[in-house]
C-alpha cells in the first residue's frame, strides 16, 4: 500500500464564484431589463443581489403574493429587503385569488405543485410583457432541479430540465445564478454578501408555501389552522436551530386497510411492546417520499401509543427510528410514520404534524431530537383550535420521506 | 490537477458527489452515460465515478437504456472506477453477480461493518454509519471481486476488484450524514494519484 495522500477539503469559494457569475450574467443580458423573483426566502435574496451587482438598475425585483404564504409575510418581505443595508425596491404582485382558485379541487400533489407552477409563470408571464422584459431571474437551486428531473417532486421555478422551453411557453427566458449550489453554499455566499443573518440564516420555506403542507384538499379552514399552527411550531422551536420545523395538516380519514391491525404488531414488535399497548391508523390521503431513487407517493401511517408508554418513548429518539424502520421496511406502502403526541377526544376533523429535520443541503435529512416536553406543549397550544383533535409527530428522516409532505 | 466525471444516472445524489471532488479540489461534472468514448477520453479523466438512479437492474437483459449505456462504460473504460448504489448492482451483473429484490430493502441511516478495510475503506472499520436508499440489492458477488463491507440487511455493501482499481458500494458517500464519506472519497482519489503515477 502506497503513502496516504493528504486531501484537504477545500470548500466552496464564494469570491471566486461571485465573479465569475457576475460577468457571465453581463454578458448574457448586454444592458437589458431583467426581473427577478422574490420570495424572501434566503435563495431568492441572495440571487436578486448576485444579479444586482451585475446589473445594477436593470434589476427589477417583484414578489408575487399566492395567497399562500405565512401571516403577514409578504409585508415583511417587503420591509426587510428594503430597509438598508439591501434597499431592493420590491414591487408586491397580488395574486392570491388567482392562485386558489387554480389548485381549486385538486387533492393530490404532483397536480397542485403543477397547477401552482403554470399559474405562477402566467404571472410572471403577464409582468415581464409589462415591462417589456425578456429575462426572468430566480433562486433555483441544486435540489429543485434534481428533484424536478428525477420525478421526486414537480419543484415549481422548474422548466427547462424537464422539458418545457419557457421562451415559446411564455416568452421569456429563465436565469438561475444559483443552479450549482446546494443551501448551506448560498448562505456561505449570502454571509459574504452582508446579508443579515436573520435572512443568511432563515430557514426554508417552499415556493408553493402552505399548499404543500395543506395536505389532500385546499380548504379556507385547513389554511387557517395551519397558519396559526405554523406561529406556534415557528416559535416554540426556533431556539433549537433545526434546519426546518414546521406543522402540516391533514384530514382524519382513515384507509379501511386490513393491513393496519398488521402494522400494530410490527410497531409493537419494534418497541417491544404487547400489541394492545399500540393503535396504528392509515390516512386517506397520500404523502410523498423517496425510496431508492424513486418518487413513493405513499401512505402516512399515524401509530398511538398507551398514554405511559408514549411519556416513555416520545424521549427515546432510537427507538422511534426502529419504530419507523420496522413499519417502512415491511410495508412497502408506507413512506411515512408519525406518532401522536396530543388527542382531544370529540374533536374537529384535523390532524396537525409536527416536522422538524436537521441538514446540511436538504438532499437527505435526519428527525430532530425536539425534546417530548417541548412537543407535548406544542401540541397542547395547538389543540385549543377547535377543528384540531389530533397532534402528531414526524419520525420518518429523508429517504424515505422527504422534508415536505407533498 | 486530477479530473473526475460523474455519470449522471438520474439519481438524487450524483450531483452530490460532484460537490465532493470539487472541495476536495477535482475537477468533475456531470456525463450522461451515453458520452461517447471519445468524447470522455478527450477530457483526460484521471477516473470514473458512477453514481445511483431510480431504474433497477434486477433483469439484465432488459436495462433502461440509461443503464445500458453506464454497463458499456464499465465494460470499456479502463480507469479507476467507483460505482454507488445502483451503478456498484450495475457493476455486479456486468462481471456475473446477481441482483435481487431486497428482503430488506434500507432507507437512511444504516450501520456497515467493515469487512478489510484495504485502501479504500481505511480509517473506516470496524463500523461507520452510513444513508442509503435502495430496494435491490446484490445477492451474489461476482467472481474476481472481494467483499469488504455488509450490513445487518445487505451482505455486499461494498466489493473490489481483486487485481483492478474497481470499487462498488451500496451506500451514498456523498451525502453528508453517511459519517465517514469524505474519507471514502479521500482514500478513493489516493489509489487515483497512484494509478497516474504507474
Amino acid at each position: 500500500m502506497g503513502e496516504r495522500l493528504s486531501v484537504a477539503v477545500q470548500g466552496f469559494h464564494p469570491s471566486r464564484f461571485l465573479s465569475e457569475e457576475t460577468a457571465r450574467l453581463r454578458e448574457l443580458t448586454q444592458g437589458r431589463k431583467v426581473i427577478s423573483a422574490v420570495s424572501g426566502g434566503v435563495d431568492s435574496t441572495v440571487a436578486t443581489l448576485v444579479a444586482r451587482q451585475a446589473l445594477g438598475d436593470n434589476l427589477l425585483p417583484i414578489m408575487i403574493d399566492t395567497g399562500l404564504l405565512r401571516a403577514g409575510e409578504p409585508e415583511q418581505v417587503k420591509e426587510r429587503l428594503s430597509r438598508t443595508p439591501l434597499s431592493l425596491k420590491l414591487r408586491l404582485v397580488h395574486a392570491s385569488g388567482r392562485f386558489l382558485s387554480s389548485v381549486k379541487g385538486e387533492t393530490t400533489a404532483e397536480e397542485k405543485r403543477k397547477k401552482f407552477r403554470e399559474t405562477f409563470y402566467q404571472v410572471l408571464k403577464e409582468e415581464a410583457e409589462k415591462e417589456a422584459c425578456e429575462y426572468i431571474l430566480q433562486g433555483t437551486i441544486a435540489p429543485d432541479w434534481i428533484e424536478t428531473q428525477g420525478g421526486i417532486k414537480t419543484q415549481h421555478n422548474i422548466l427547462e430540465q424537464v422539458g418545457i422551453d419557457p421562451a415559446t411557453t411564455y416568452g421569456f427566458k429563465i436565469i438561475e445564478p444559483l443552479a450549482d449550489l446546494y443551501k448551506d453554499q448560498v448562505r456561505t455566499l449570502g454571509r459574504h454578501l452582508n446579508l443579515p443573518s436573520e435572512l443568511s440564516e432563515r430557514q426554508p420555506f417552499p415556493g408553493p408555501g402552505l399548499l404543500v403542507r395543506c395536505i389532500g384538499n385546499l380548504t379556507k379552514e385547513k389554511i387557517r389552522v395551519l397558519k396559526e399552527a405554523t406561529k406556534i411550531v415557528e416559535t416554540s422551536l426556533a431556539p433549537f436551530k433545526y434546519e426546518q420545523y414546521f406543522p402540516a395538516v391533514i384530514e382524519n380519514k382513515f384507509a379501511k386497510d386490513p393491513s393496519t391491525k398488521r402494522i400494530s404488531e410490527t410497531a409493537g414488535e419494534a418497541l417491544g411492546l404487547p400489541k394492545s399497548e399500540v393503535h396504528t391508523e392509515v390516512f386517506e390521503d397520500r404523502v410523498t417520499g423517496v425510496k431508492g431513487d424513486q418518487r413513493c407517493y405513499g401512505l402516512l401511517a399515524g401509530v398511538k401509543l398507551s398514554e405511559e408508554s408514549r411519556e416513555t418513548y416520545g424521549w427515546l429518539q432510537d427507538r422511534l427510528r426502529q419504530l419507523q424502520r420496522g413499519i417502512v421496511e415491511k410495508f412497502p406502502e408506507i413512506t411515512r410514520v408519525t406518532l401522536l403526541v396530543k388527542e382531544r377526544r370529540n374533536g374537529g376533523p384535523l390532524s396537525i404534524i409536527v416536522r422538524a429535520v436537521s441538514t446540511r443541503d436538504f438532499m437527505t435529512a435526519a428527525v430532530s431530537p425536539v425534546p417530548w416536553k417541548i412537543l407535548k406543549d406544542i401540541g397542547q397550544q395547538i389543540l385549543k383550535e377547535e377543528s384540531v383533535s389530533r397532534v402528531y409527530y414526524d419520525i420518518t428522516p429523508k429517504p424515505p420521506g422527504t422534508i415536505e409532505f407533498e | 490537477m486530477t479530473t473526475i466525471p460523474v455519470v449522471y444516472v438520474k439519481g438524487q445524489y450524483n450531483h452530490l458527489i460532484v460537490r465532493n471532488l470539487k472541495d476536495l479540489g477535482v475537477e468533475s461534472k456531470l456525463l450522461p452515460p451515453s458520452v461517447p468514448l471519445g468524447q470522455l477520453e478527450s477530457m483526460s479523466p484521471d477516473a470514473l465515478i458512477m453514481g445511483g438512479g431510480p431504474q433497477s437492474v434486477r433483469s439484465p437483459d432488459h436495462l433502461t437504456g440509461e443503464l445500458a449505456d453506464a454497463a458499456r462504460l464499465i465494460r470499456q473504460v479502463k480507469l479507476p472506477m467507483l460505482c454507488i448504489c445502483v451503478t456498484h448492482q450495475l457493476l455486479a451483473t456486468a462481471f456475473g453477480g446477481v441482483t435481487e429484490a431486497a428482503r430488506k430493502p434500507e432507507f437512511g441511516p444504516v450501520e456497515i461493518s467493515v469487512l478489510d478495510e484495504g485502501q479504500i475503506l481505511e480509517g473506516l472499520g470496524p463500523s461507520f454509519t452510513a444513508w442509503e436508499s435502495h430496494n435491490d440489492e446484490v445477492v451474489r458477488k461476482p467472481d474476481g471481486f472481494q467483499v469488504i463491507a455488509k450490513s445487518s440487511n445487505c451482505s455486499v455493501e461494498a466489493m473490489r476488484h481483486e487485481k483492478r482499481d474497481i470499487f462498488g458500494v451500496q451506500f451514498h458517500p456523498e451525502v453528508s450524514h453517511t459519517t465517514k464519506g469524505v474519507e471514502l472519497f479521500k482514500n478513493f482519489l489516493g489509489i487515483v494519484e497512484e494509478h497516474k503515477r504507474t
